[in-house]
């Protein structure tokens, strides 16, 4: 099987070519452990895609779409970036196979 | 500050409706209230049942869905527009409603905007 | 000899109403991009001869307005067979 395809910043050019095992790989180049802490919202993020076809375009609309779903607890932006280093959409969206979120520089 | 954005024009033509999209989500990401309207052949954004796979594009309708999740406040239906365009509530996402398009609708925003 | 009318403007262009003017009775309509949404104006009347080309129908979920409006939806082989058998065709 060949590697899917990623544009200049890592991002997969097709969400549809993600696997657990490619978001394993896009995690260690990340510096990123994956834990069931994150695998909760990778799954998060892949459902959304999968229901809005857009990433959440932003941190602070990633927070609110995590919020929705999880709560105050979880949807947050320390805890986000407790677990997804750097710009949590940007590593959280990378890892989970959505496309580059729109308005995060 | 209250904003207002219209979308008059279709989805899938040019991408006035998508940076109207983009700006209200960078609004409300910032928990300014935002509200979105659909006029004329922009109402066809809310048609319930979009499919463009085959025209290599995003439903406009589920990206729309995620407004309200974003804070996006209100998806407005002008009830001319819909029955222009034979659609009823029912057609409809669901998080639209019908509303009657008067001037004094656009005065309850302090800031409309048409792109 | 009829003409193909190639239309891809929504209802809200004034070629879409320039375009139905100029349609005559053996010519033939084919709706493409926003131009589908036309299916579904209860202020147009579309000739006898419409046809919608069918991703743009179920893009825009218009599959029902297609099947009150008379058109017919085709498929994208079918339009270009169409354009090739021919003469006379006017891409508004």
């Amino acid at each position: 099987m060949t590697a899917p395809q990623r544009n200049n910043e890592g991002f997969l050019e097709n969400a549809s070519e993600w696997t657990p095992a490619i978001a394993q790989d896009i995690a260690t180049e990340s510096d990123v452990e994956l834990t069931e802490k994150h695998w909760e919202i990778i799954r998060l993020l892949r459902s959304f895609y999968k229901k809005h076809e857009i990433s959440p375009p932003s941190n602070r609309l990633f927070v609110k779409a995590v919020k929705e779903q999880l709560g105050e607890e979880k949807g947050n932006s320390i805890y986000l970036m407790q677990l997804f280093s750097g710009t949590p959409a940007k590593t959280a969206c990378r890892i989970a196979g959505l496309p580059r979120p729109t308005n995060c520089l | 500050m209250n904003v207002l954005i219209v979308i008059d024009r279709a989805p899938y033509g040019d991408w006035s409706g998508r940076e109207s999209l983009d700006m209200a989500f960078s609004l409300a990401a910032f928990d300014k209230p935002v509200a979105l309207l659909f006029r004329g052949a922009g109402i066809n954004w809310l048609r319930h049942g979009q499919l463009p796979e085959d025209i290599g594009q995003k439903s406009g309708e589920r990206n729309l869905a995620a407004a309200p999740i974003f804070g996006v406040s209100d998806l407005l239906a002008d009830q001319q527009a819909a029955s222009d365009y034979r659609l009823t509530l029912d057609q409809l996402l669901p998080a639209a409603s019908l509303v009657e398009v008067r001037p004094e609708l656009y005065r309850q925003y302090d800031h409309v905007i048409s792109l | 000899m009829y003409t193909l009318h190639l239309l891809n403007k929504s209802p809200d262009h004034p070629r879409f109403e320039a375009c139905l003017a100029a349609v005559s009775a053996d010519d033939v309509l084919v709706l493409t991009e926003n131009a589908v949404l036309g299916l579904a104006c209860v202020n147009e009347t579309l000739p006898l001869k419409s046809y919608a080309l069918e991703s743009d129908v179920k893009a825009r979920a218009l599959q029902d307005a297609v099947a009150a409006s008379g058109a017919k939806t085709i498929d994208s082989a079918t339009l270009v067979a169409l354009t090739e058998t021919t003469h006379r065709i006017m891409s508004w």
